[in-house]
């Protein structure tokens, strides 16, 4: 060391400390928040920060440890706010090492924890790919799609007479925006029934693969969210209109038969889910970006 | 049940009384005043989003109560650059809300690369008062306003300290023109952990300056012959902190003073009677001073 411990200025001991905080994951399996699970000889990047630490008797490399313990907790917890279905087919102990080997990788970027969990259906579906287990990235999209729906703002709905002013020539051509908490959700495996089956208070059952494809819209509503899970066509439908396109070409696009147009719409205005329709190519008032994901 | 928006405009100053945390279980009974206490506080960046039941609760429920904003991510006294979106959504929610109190860390929390979401201690030595100042400052610059600035809890401290911790405190006030945030709790915490002496604490902060008080429980591990105290806010408030409270009162008066819960959150009337355990204290400090 070229400086003595105790004269090491503020941005030293800054670096000192965020090393030992990257190094240390929980070394032992009591990772409860704050407990100083062992008190072997400390790491590097522990010991550095150590030697700038007073020493009363308790090691300062117990005190460290408090930290580093502390930090997983709360990145584990804000993950398992964000995840609690998937945290239930997997076991807390399982989640708990997802969530380690997820920080490594993708450490918070925010002071704000709710954010610590957007990476983490991308990072699971690469660890996941080819297994048995690829499921798992999908219901995490699903669950992140539910966390971003929730903190949205929701916008005045469009009534559904709105549509009655259309002259009859003009309704293929009709762009509608949609609430822009609207999320779509598609994949492979019964996410929305695993979803479902796995809400406190059910029984918890494991994926039934048998089940198929599904393809669910997640929204906000009055009292949080609303998730429905929708025919291949009629989610594609969605998708189309949430992209932009006007009514007639999501209809074409999607294969969604004209004889169901009428229950879909129905169902989208009844939701709450329009909040501007407008002719192609004018610009919706109060239009809000609706993504996919 | 509270008197709907009765006298209250947005913003009124907070009553030297008691208030709670108020916290997701909750929400309902604040946004239609069933919570009988005084003032309620937030972390600020539970309110940070764009829309959502959170957010609608809050507003319902600044109807019935004065409001304070308690930021935990900030991390002032990071040598690394304050978040401007961080702090720019935090413009947004004092906007939104009108709280009568914004409230901050004596800490620091990220680096370039990383956010440890964590109240980390500083030193206590000049060139941290300088530049925990002039990050205060310059929050209150932008918010265009007042903030307090709280006392933490630490598990260690630095060789290099060459002040004491409420020296360090008030030369930041002095520096910046912030109130303090005096947290009961963690200068209890400190003295099991560190040997502060939390008696000369109270007796040496600068009076007028602390605006706000915390007292919140803790859970108490033991490593060898030791105790270490790890400041969870998941339990009531032990019989030494209200002892150090009474102390703090009998010196500053009556403050307004928030029973601060925030995991294993209880049910409302356990906060509530938390609270009138405050409210007693402070009641019997306006009855001497009159």
């Amino acid at each position: 060391m070229n400086s003595l411990p105790d004269a090491l200025p503020l941005a030293e001991l800054q670096a000192r400390f965020a090393a030992a905080l990257r190094a240390g994951a929980p070394r032992s399996n009591e990772a409860a928040p704050g407990f100083p699970s062992d008190v072997a000889l400390p790491d590097e990047p522990a010991a550095a920060l150590a030697e700038c630490i007073v020493d009363d008797g308790l090691a300062p490399a117990t005190r460290v440890q408090v930290y580093r313990n502390n930090l997983q907790a709360m990145f584990e917890d804000a993950l398992a706010r964000t995840y609690p279905v998937l945290r239930r087919r997997v076991g807390d102990d399982y989640f708990a090492r997802l969530a380690v080997e997820y920080r490594q990788d993708h450490p918070s970027q925010s002071g704000d924890l709710h954010w610590v969990g957007r990476r983490f259906p991308e990072w699971l579906g690469l660890r996941t790919a080819g297994s048995d287990y690829a499921w798992l990235a999908d219901l995490a999209r699903l669950e992140w799609a539910c966390e971003e729906a929730l903190v949205s703002n929701s916008l005045p709905a469009a009534a559904a007479d709105s549509l009655a002013r259309v002259p009859p020539e003009g309704l293929a051509g009709l762009q509608f925006s949609l609430q822009p908490g609207l999320r779509l959700v598609s994949s492979a495996f019964p996410v929305w029934s695993v979803w479902q089956a796995n809400q406190p208070g059910s029984p918890g059952n494991a994926v039934d693969p048998s089940l198929g494809p599904q393809q669910v819209v997640v929204a906000p509503d009055a009292d949080g969210l609303a998730l429905r899970s929708l025919p291949v066509d009629q989610f594609r439908f969605v998708e189309e209109l949430a992209a932009g396109r006007t009514l007639g070409s999501a209809l074409d696009a999607s294969g969604l038969p004209v004889e169901r147009l009428a229950a879909t719409l129905a169902w989208l205005f009844g939701a709450g889910l329009v909040t501007a329709v407008t002719p192609q190519g004018a610009s919706a008032p109060g239009e809000g970006e609706t993504s996919t994901s | 049940m509270r008197d709907a928006g009765a006298g209250r405009v947005p913003g009124a100053p907070i009553p030297p009384r008691a208030g709670i945390g108020l916290r997701t279980a909750h929400h309902e009974d604040a946004a239609v005043g069933r919570a009988d206490v005084a003032w309620l506080e937030v972390h600020t960046e539970n309110y940070f989003h764009d829309g959502g039941p959170q957010l609608r609760a809050l507003e319902r429920a600044r109807a019935h109560y004065p409001l304070s904003l308690h930021g935990v991510g900030l991390g002032l006294g990071s040598v690394a650059p304050l978040d401007r979106e961080h702090l720019a959504r935090v413009k947004r929610a004092v906007r939104r809300f009108e709280p009568a109190l914004v409230s901050e860390h004596a800490s620091w929390g990220h680096t370039d690369g990383e956010h440890f979401n964590d109240l980390l201690p500083l030193p206590y030595t000049e060139e941290a008062v300088e530049h925990l100042a002039a990050r205060v400052r310059q929050v209150q610059d932008f918010l265009g306003r007042q903030i307090l600035v709280e006392n933490l809890s630490s598990y260690f401290a630095y060789s290099a300290s060459r002040l004491t911790e409420w020296e360090f405190l008030a030369a930041v006030v002095e520096r910046s023109g912030c109130g303090l945030l005096l947290d009961v709790n963690n200068l209890y915490v400190n003295e099991v952990n560190l040997g502060l002496d939390a008696g000369r604490f109270i007796a040496s902060i600068p009076a007028a300056a602390v605006r706000e008080i915390h007292v919140a429980g803790h859970r108490r591990n033991c490593v060898g012959t030791r105790d270490l105290l790890i400041d969870d806010h998941g339990s009531a408030v032990c019989a030494e902190v209200w002892s150090l409270y009474e102390r703090a009162i009998a010196r500053l008066g009556p403050v307004p003073t928030l029973i601060e819960w925030d995991t294993d959150v209880p049910a409302l009337d356990v906060l509530v009677a938390e609270a009138r355990k405050a409210d007693t204290i402070l009641e019997r400090s306006r009855e001497l001073a009159a």
